[in-house]
């Protein structure tokens, strides 16, 4: 850091985040670390699945920030996250603390053996690759055949810490990974491989010519991403208590990049936050509405679709619009 | 004289290159050579392919004929990032500059090839980590002190002016520590007080191991840093040698030096 200190201005940057953000970000954590005593057992379990879904929202907002893709498919991934946890727990008896790990670590394997046929493509057709693979879930889990509990799907009960409320648990896991998964991408902004995939995403000419090519960039970016989702998929199966093949459609993978352009793309606490919320909460508290559900999902993926065109710019332009930027020296 | 530098084994050879788009022919039977020590001038006419050339040196063009050997190491059939690795660096004539990224962090980026810190260091604070990231943030600081343009480390590209945004990329190129540095058209956008300083740090640049190739349309500069020059046009090599024997040299007047003065 002192090496770098500028002569214009306080550096306020990558290093360091701005102390509002940081205040931010420790003022939120302090609110949902009190929510479960505040609120009900309804609102517990909502806000839970809500920080799971916003751990999902990251792994989608990355896919787009770092590779500059959109994914219509990572429904697929969140599936397989979520067995990869119910069947830890089913077949080895091992709770979500060792579920999860490993749902993390070969999710990133599974995002690296779809992304290296699919390395070839980008944008629309990329996206409609992806679409594929979201379509193929609820058959896919099917055909595993008992192993994955059929329709029914399979409960996710093992507490992580036995002894402790399981309900608590139930909240407080989701909280603390949303909370890590959070810094870590902050820190990953900052390495090496975070500048080779952002200059890779703009230009790849430049990053070819730096010595790095497009497969390595398109490989790293979606092994990250696919580890996120799958995370988040261990998450949303211990914080709802069950998987079933009907919760990871084709929809659900909508609703991702629907929640992601709810968050402004942002890899932020706040933004996942709302973009985890919107997706979780707009269906329970708008059910009366029924048919308009969809509706109002439509209408934002339009806009995700239309502004995943140019990420960088139109980031770059929120950003700036927000006020929170530094970007618009 | 400088023709008499006797060949050695590092240097980068174009030979019979012949590079062609549906037809029509971009390069045709190019042979040259760049030597390590020197900076060597390659200039012609707009659309004489000089790019292309620079294309084809870093594999971003495939020429159907011809060989290109860096050190005797045959380049033909290596990725464009398989040949960064062997050294090659390039500054491009459309600036290509991350605009998320700021000043630093992209001349950070041209040296992400000499890193070797892993995953995991980048995503925890490990010491290795830290220790290389501190390391590659006082290289890129070094190099943007040599260009001036260290009070702009923590400013994103969009906001420079193009002539500062093309120093950025040669600071890019430069902080990869290249044994092959590819400048496309450098000065375009500078003016005269700034591609004095940049031809002040070009000539400062040089040293016995590095080959330094500059693509420019400015004479003055050219005549100045450059110890050999090459003539393109139309796709054809017309002439090489120093700048006295290229200012001498009556058909490079005729096609490109005569008509450039305006
Ligand atoms: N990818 C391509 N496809 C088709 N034609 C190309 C391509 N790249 C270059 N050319 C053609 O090759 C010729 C040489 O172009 P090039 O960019 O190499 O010229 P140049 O010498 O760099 O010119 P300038 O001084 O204007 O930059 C031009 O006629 C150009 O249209
Ligand atoms: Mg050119």
């Amino acid at each position: 850091m002192p090496e770098a200190v500028s002569v214009l201005a306080p550096r306020a940057t990558a290093e360091t985040p701005p102390l509002p953000r940081r205040l931010t970000v420790w003022l939120l954590l302090g609110v949902l670390a009190l929510v479960p005593a505040v609120a009900g057992g309804f609102w517990t379990y909502s806000v839970g699945v809500c920080m799971a879904n916003a751990v999902a929202v990251l792994s989608v907002g990355f896919l787009l920030r770092y590779g500059g893709e959109v994914s219509i498919g990572h429904s697929f991934f969140l599936a397989f996250g979520a067995y990869c946890t119910a069947i830890v727990e089913r077949e080895l008896g091992l709770s979500v603390g060792i579920g999860l790990p490993v749902a993390a670590a070969a999710g990133a394997v599974l995002g690296i053996v779809f992304a290296w046929p699919s390395r070839a493509l980008s944008g629309i057709y990329l996206a409609i690759a992806t679409m594929a693979l979201a379509l193929s879930v609820p058959e896919l889990i099917l055909q595993l055949g008992p192993i994955a509990g059929g329709y029914e799907g399979l409960y996710v009960a093992r507490p992580l810490i036995p002894g402790v409320s399981v309900d608590l648990q139930r909240y407080y896991l989701p909280l603390v990974v949303l909370a890590l998964v959070v810094l870590l991408l902050a820190r990953f902004r900052r390495s090496r491989q975070g500048l080779v995939l952002l200059t890779a995403r703009d230009h790849p000419r430049a990053a070819e010519a730096f010595g790095f090519s497009r497969g390595y960039a398109r490989l790293a970016a979606f092994a990250i991403s696919a580890s996120i989702a799958s995370t988040a998929g261990a998450l949303l199966a211990f914080a709802a208590s069950t998987v079933s093949p009907n919760s990871f459609t084709l929809s659900t993978a909508i609703y991702l990049l629907v929640g992601t352009v709810v968050s402004f793309g942002s890899l932020g606490l706040a933004g996942a936050l709302a973009g985890g919320a919107f997706i979780t909460l707009v269906p329970q508290l708008f059910a009366a509405w029924g048919d308009w559900v969809p509706i109002i999902y439509g209408a934002a993926l339009l806009a995700v679709v239309t502004l995943g065109h140019r990420p960088a710019e139109v980031l770059a332009a929120l950003r700036a619009r927000l006020g929170g930027g530094r970007r618009d020296a | 004289m400088l023709d008499a530098v006797t060949a050695t084994a590092a240097e980068l050879t174009v030979e019979a290159v012949s590079l062609s788009f549906g037809g029509h022919r971009v390069l045709k039977e190019v042979s040259m050579d760049f030597r390590p020590g020197q900076v060597t001038g390659l200039i012609g006419p707009n659309g004489a392919g000089k790019t292309s050339l620079f294309n084809c040196l870093t594999g971003l063009y495939r020429p159907q004929q011809g060989r290109i050997a860096l050190g005797g190491q045959s380049l033909e059939r290596m990725p464009p990032a398989r040949r960064a690795r062997a050294g090659l660096s390039r500054s491009f004539q459309h600036v290509a500059l991350c605009p998320e990224l700021d000043v630093l962090e992209n001349v950070m980026f041209g040296r992400a090839r000499l890193g070797r810190s892993g995953w995991a260091d980048a995503f925890l604070p490990l010491p290795g980590g830290r220790a290389e990231r501190a390391e590659a943030r006082a290289a890129a600081m070094d190099v943007l002190r040599r260009l001036d343009l260290a009070a702009f480390s923590d400013v994103t590209p969009a906001g420079l002016p193009p002539g500062t945004q093309r120093l950025v990329e040669i600071a890019r190129a430069i902080a990869s520590r290249p044994r092959v540095l590819l400048l496309d058209e450098p000065a375009a956008g500078l003016n005269p007080a700034e591609t004095r300083q940049l031809t002040a740090v070009l000539r400062g640049l040089v040293s016995p191991e590095l080959i330094i190739v500059v693509v420019e349309h400015d004479m003055d500069l050219i005549m100045q840093l450059c110890d050999r020059i090459h003539v393109l046009n139309f796709g054809q090599r017309i002439a090489s040698g120093t700048p006295a024997e290229i200012r001498a040299d009556p058909e490079v007047i005729r096609v490109y030096l005569g008509d450039s003065d305006d």
